[in-house]
C-alpha cells in the first residue's frame, strides 16, 4: 500500500516537474520579445507592458538575490563542498586565521537557499508573462498597478499576512534546523574548532558511531538513554495524568469542604518557578541534605539514603518529585472539564445502580481521554525533552563507567546532547542526536495522533 | 479596519517567533552578528596609530578591583600604552576557558585559567606561547610545580599567578585528635555523629588514593596541544589497594561526598582547598584546624594520600596586531610579577608561584597554606587532562558511592579499574 502510494507521489512530481518544462518552453518559444527578454531580465515584460509595480519587484529581487548569491555568498558557496581548505598558520608571533567552516556553512546554505528562492522566482515571472500575453491576445486589460497594490489588502491578503512570519519561521528555524543537520555529517568537534581548525564532511560516520556496539561506538548507552527518555516520559505523563484527575475529582466531591483552599494551596507550586523549586529539592534529597539529615536525626535510618547516587533511587524519586510539580497543572485542566460532563449521564447511571468506579470507567475517563487526547499527546512529547527536572535536580546522574560519553542514569536525549555540546563540544554527535530526538517524537506524534479518539471521531462526545 | 488589526497580529506573532527562535537555537542566529565583523576591523582598528586600541582583560570576580588598580599603575609607569582601553571583565576561571573556547574572536586579550585547561586552550589555538624573555623569566622566579603547569611539550604558554590551587585538609579540633590517619579520623567522626566531607566523584580529589597507593596517570601531549598518550596503571595491585580504601570509606556512614564549606552541614573534617579557607574558619570557630592529607591503610601498609598539585595561569590570546601583542605581552608579565603576587596575597589571599613573594613572612604565617605547602610535597604538579577525564572520574566515583562495588571480589575490582584504564588510554591519539 505504501509502496504504491510512494511511487504515486513520485511519478506525481516527475509529472508536474515534466509539464512545468513544457510550459516553460512553450513560453519561451510562443512568447514575444519582451517575454523572451524575461528570461533574462526578471520583470522586463511586465515594465515594457506598464505592469511597474510587479516589474520593479521582480528585477529588484533578481538584483539583491543575485548580489547576494554571487556578492557576498560566492566566497562561502564556493567552499560548500570541501568546508574551506586554508588553516590558520602562524607568521612569527602573529596568527592570520584561514578559512572558517562555520562561516562557511552558515552562509552556504543561506547562498543555496537564496539560489532556491531565485529559481522560484523566475517561475512565477514566466508564469506572469506568460499569463499578460494570455490576457493582451484574447483583447482583455491587464490588471493596473492600483489594483495590484490594492490586491495585496484584499483578494491576496493571506500573502501580505503570512509574508514576515514566513520570513521570519525561516530564518529563525528551517535555517538553523537544516544547519544542524549538515552537521550531523561533518566532523565538528573539540579538535576541529573553527576559526583556527577545519571542519569537514564525514558522510554517515557520526551515524555509524552513535550506533556502533562494542569498538568506538557507543550503541549500548545511547539505546540505555534511549530506553531510559520513554520510561520516564511515560511515567512522568500518565502518572501525573491519573493522579492529578483523582485529586481534580476528589475536591469536585460535593461533600469537600474548603474546595478553593485545597485547590490554591495545591497552585502554590506553579507559583513558584521550577528553577528555583526544583534546585531547592534537589539539594534536599542530597546525602547530606534535609531529609536525610532529619531521618538520622529522629533514628529511622543509620545511614544516609542514597537518593541521587543509587541509580534506581534516582529515576524513582525524579518521577515522585515530578508527580509533585505536575498534578496541580493536571488538576486545573481536568477540573474545568469536569464541570463540562452532564450531569445527566451520572445521574441515569446512578438511577441503573453503577456504582462509583463504573461511573468513572464508563463515563469520566472515556470523556477525559477523549477531550484531553491531544493535550496528552503534546504532555508526553513535552516530557521526552523534559530538560529542566531533569538537570535541576540532579543533572542526570550518577553516571556510571559502563555507559560512554559522558551519559549517566538518569540523563534523558535532551539532557545529553547539552552536556555533549556544553562539556565536550561535541558538536558533530550532538547534532547526530537532535536528529534522532526528531525522529522519536516525530514517529511517536504521528501514530499516536492518528490512533485517537479525538481525531479519528470527531463527533463522538458531541 | 479589521485588516490592519489582523495585520498588526501578523507583525507581533513574527517578534514572538523571532524571540522563540534566537532562544532555540543561538549558534547560528548569533554568531555570525558577533563575530564577523571582528577580522576586519582588528587590524583596521590598530594600523594608524600604533598604539591605539582596545583590550579585554577577564579575571576572577575578586580581583577584578585590584587588576583594574594594577592596570592603571602599569599604563602610569608606561606611557607608550595610554592609548589602549583596557576593560577588565568578572569571568570566573573555569568559565574563562570555556569562554574562549565557544568563541576565540570575541574573546577576552588576557585571561586567568586554572591549569587543567591548558591543553584544550592551546589545542582551540587560544593561547599563545611567551616570548623567549618572558619564558625565560617565569621559569627563573617562579616554583617548578608552577613552570611545568604552564608548559607544554616544552614551551612556556601562560604566566603562573599562584601556586595554591590544591587540597589538604580543614578539621573540628574538638572532634578530631589525630588528623594524621583516615582510619581514626572516620572513627572519631563516626562516635561524634559528625561527617567526613571528600569529594571522590571529582577526577581532581579522587587520584588522591590512587597516586598515593603509587599509581600515575598523565597524559603527552605535542606541539599542538592533543594528547598522543597516556601513562596509566590503575589497573594494578595498588589500583585496586586504592580502590578498596575508597569503597571502604564511602561506605562509612560518617562519609558525605563533597568539597565545599558552604555546602557542609555538619562537618568534623572537610578535604578542600585555600579558597574555602575563610568559611573553614567562620564553620569551625575556635576549633579551626588545618593539617596534610591524612594516611590510609592501603594493602595493609599506612600510606600518605597523594593529589594533584594546581596552579593558576594568566594567559594571552593570539593576535593579530604587532603593537598590541607587545602591550599584552608586558601587562600580563606585570600582573604575574612577584610584586603583584604578594600584594594580590595580601588583598585576596591567593598563594603566590613567584619564590620570592612565597618567601614573605605574611605568606609563611598563613595556616591554610603552609598545611598546604606541606601537602604540595606529596602531590604531582597537575598536567594537562583531556576534558573527558573529568568525566569518567565522575562516573567511577558514582560507581563507588552508589555501591556497584561494595562486594565485588579483587577480580571484578580490577576489571572495573582495568575499563577505566582501557577508556583514559582511547582518549589519547
Amino acid at each position: 500500500m505504501d509502496e504504491v502510494k510512494r511511487g504515486n507521489a513520485v511519478s506525481r512530481f516527475f509529472r508536474v516537474l515534466g509539464k512545468d518544462l513544457r510550459e516553460i518552453g512553450q513560453t519561451f518559444v510562443q512568447g514575444d520579445w519582451k517575454t523572451k527578454i524575461s528570461f533574462l531580465v526578471m520583470g522586463f515584460g511586465q515594465l515594457c507592458r506598464g505592469q511597474i509595480v510587479r516589474g520593479l519587484a521582480m528585477l529588484a529581487m533578481e538584483v539583491g538575490l543575485l548580489y547576494f548569491t554571487f556578492g557576498f555568498g560566492w566566497q562561502y558557496l564556493s567552499k560548500l563542498l570541501t568546508l574551506g581548505t586554508v588553516e590558520t598558520h602562524k607568521e612569527g608571533r602573529v596568527t592570520v586565521y584561514g578559512d572558517n567552516s562555520f562561516f562557511i556553512l552558515l552562509y552556504g546554505i543561506l547562498a543555496v537557499v537564496a539560489i532556491l528562492a531565485l529559481i522560484y522566482l523566475w517561475r512565477v515571472n514566466l508564469r506572469q508573462n506568460r499569463e499578460a500575453e494570455g490576457l493582451l491576445a484574447r483583447g482583455k486589460r491587464l490588471p493596473s498597478n492600483r489594483s495590484d497594490l490594492a490586491s495585496l489588502l484584499d483578494k491576496n491578503f493571506d500573502k501580505t499576512l503570512l509574508a514576515l512570519p514566513v520570513l521570519g519561521i525561516f530564518i529563525f528555524t528551517v535555517v538553523p534546523i537544516i544547519f544542524m543537520i549538515c552537521i550531523a555529517f561533518t566532523n565538528y568537534d573539540v579538535t576541529h574548532q573553527p576559526p583556527s581548525k577545519l571542519f569537514s564532511w564525514v558522510g554517515l560516520e557520526n551515524f555509524k558511531t552513535l550506533f556502533g556496539i562494542g569498538g568506538e561506538g557507543f550503541g549500548g548507552t545511547f539505546f540505555y538513554v534511549l530506553g531510559w527518555t520513554l520510561i520516564w516520559a511515560f511515567f512522568a505523563t500518565f502518572l501525573t495524568y491519573f493522579l492529578g484527575m483523582a485529586v481534580a475529582i476528589l475536591i469536585n466531591k460535593k461533600e469537600i469542604k474548603y474546595k478553593k483552599l485545597w485547590r490554591t494551596i495545591l497552585v502554590m507550586t506553579i507559583a513558584v518557578p521550577q528553577f528555583v523549586s526544583l534546585l531547592y529539592v534537589g539539594k534536599m534529597f542530597a546525602a547530606d541534605g534535609l531529609v536525610n539529615a532529619y531521618l538520622l536525626k529522629w533514628g529511622w535510618i543509620k545511614t544516609a539514603i542514597p537518593f541521587w547516587t543509587n541509580a534506581t533511587y534516582a529515576r524513582i524519586l525524579i518521577i515522585v518529585i515530578n508527580l509533585w510539580i505536575g498534578i496541580p497543572y493536571t488538576m486545573l485542566i481536568v477540573t474545568g472539564l469536569l464541570m463540562n460532563i452532564p450531569a445527566e449521564l451520572y445521574e441515569s447511571a446512578r438511577i441503573d445502580g453503577a456504582n462509583a468506579f463504573q461511573t468513572f470507567r464508563k463515563i469520566t475517563l472515556p470523556y477525559m481521554l477523549f477531550v484531553t487526547g491531544p493535550f496528552l499527546l503534546t504532555q508526553f512529547i513535552g516530557n521526552l525533552n523534559n530538560f529542566n527536572v531533569i538537570f535541576l535536580l540532579n543533572q542526570g546522574n550518577p553516571k556510571s563507567l559502563q555507559l560512554s560519553k559522558n551519559a549517566g542514569a538518569t540523563d534523558l536525549l535532551v539532557t545529553w546532547l547539552y552536556k555533549m555540546t556544553i562539556n565536550d563540544s561535541n558538536y558533530k554527535i550532538a547534532a547526530v542526536i537532535g536528529i534522532m530526538v526528531f525522529l522519536v517524537t516525530a514517529i511517536i506524534s504521528l501514530v499516536v495522533y492518528n490512533t485517537m479518539p479525538s481525531v479519528k471521531d470527531e463527533e463522538g462526545f458531541q | 479596519m479589521k485588516k490592519i488589526l489582523a495585520l498588526l497580529l501578523a507583525l507581533v506573532m513574527v517578534f514572538a517567533l523571532c524571540a522563540c527562535g534566537q532562544q532555540a537555537a543561538p549558534a547560528p542566529a548569533d554568531k555570525p552578528a558577533e563575530a564577523a565583523p571582528a577580522p576586519a576591523d582588528k587590524p583596521a582598528e590598530a594600523a594608524p596609530a600604533a598604539a591605539a586600541g582596545t583590550l579585554k582583560i577577564w579575571v576572577a570576580e575578586a580581583i577584578v578591583d585590584f587588576t583594574k588598580d594594577q592596570v592603571a599603575k602599569f599604563v602610569e609607569a608606561h606611557p607608550e600604552y595610554a592609548g589602549y582601553e583596557v576593560t577588565v571583565e568578572p569571568v570566573g576561571e573555569g568559565d574563562a576557558a570555556s569562554n574562549m573556547l565557544t568563541d576565540v574572536e570575541a574573546g577576552a586579550d588576557i585571561f586567568g585559567f586554572p591549569q587543567d585547561q591548558l591543553a584544550r586552550l592551546v589545542a582551540a589555538d587560544a593561547l599563545i606561547e611567551l616570548s623567549e624573555e618572558n619564558a625565560a623569566l617565569v621559569a627563573a622566579e617562579n616554583d617548578a610545580g608552577s613552570v611545568a603547569a604552564a608548559t607544554m611539550a616544552g614551551t612556556v604558554y601562560a604566566f603562573p599567578l599562584t601556586s595554591d590551587n590544591g587540597y589538604f585538609m580543614y578539621y573540628d579540633k574538638s572532634v578530631i585528635s589525630d588528623p594524621s590517619n583516615l582510619e581514626a579520623i572516620i572513627a572519631d567522626c563516626e562516635k561524634a555523629g559528625k561527617s567526613f566531607y571528600f569529594d571522590l566523584r571529582s577526577g581532581w580529589y579522587q587520584p588522591a588514593f590512587f597516586f598515593g597507593a603509587g599509581c600515575t596517570l598523565t597524559y603527552d601531549t605535542d606541539d599542538a596541544g592533543a594528547f598522543t598518550k597516556c601513562n596509566i596503571d590503575y589497573a594494578s595491585e595498588n589500583g585496586v589497594g586504592a580502590m578498596k580504601a575508597l569503597i571502604a570509606l564511602a561506605k562509612s556512614p560518617a562519609f558525605v561526598n563533597g568539597s565545599s564549606v558552604s555546602n557542609a552541614t555538619n562537618a568534623a573534617a572537610i578535604i578542600d582547598g585555600t579558597w574555602d579557607a575563610d568559611a573553614a574558619k567562620e564553620m569551625f570557630g575556635e576549633n579551626y584546624a588545618c593539617a596534610k592529607l591524612p594516611t590510609v591503610k592501603i594493602n595493609g601498609v599506612d600510606t600518605q594520600l597523594g593529589g594533584f598539585g594546581g596552579f593558576k595561569l594568566l594567559g594571552v590570546k593570539p593576535q593579530t596586531d604587532e603593537a598590541k601583542l607587545a602591550f599584552c605581552d608586558d601587562l600580563a608579565a606585570y600582573l604575574a610579577s612577584g610584586e603583584v603576587q604578594l600584594a594580590r596575597y595580601n588583598v585576596v589571599f591567593w598563594g603566590p608561584s613567584n619564590i620570592a613573594a612565597k618567601a614573605d613572612p605574611a605568606v609563611q604565617a598563613d595556616e591554610a597554606l603552609s598545611a598546604l605547602g606541606q601537602q604540595l610535597a606529596f602531590t604531582v604538579p597537575q598536567g594537562q587532562y583531556p576534558g573527558e577525564y573529568w568525566s569518567l572520574a565522575e562516573a567511577l566515583g558514582d560507581d563507588i558511592i552508589g555501591g556497584k562495588y561494595n562486594d565485588a571480589d579483587d577480580a571484578a575490582l580490577l576489571a572495573a579499574l582495568q575499563t577505566f584504564q582501557d577508556t583514559c588510554i582511547g582518549y589519547a591519539g
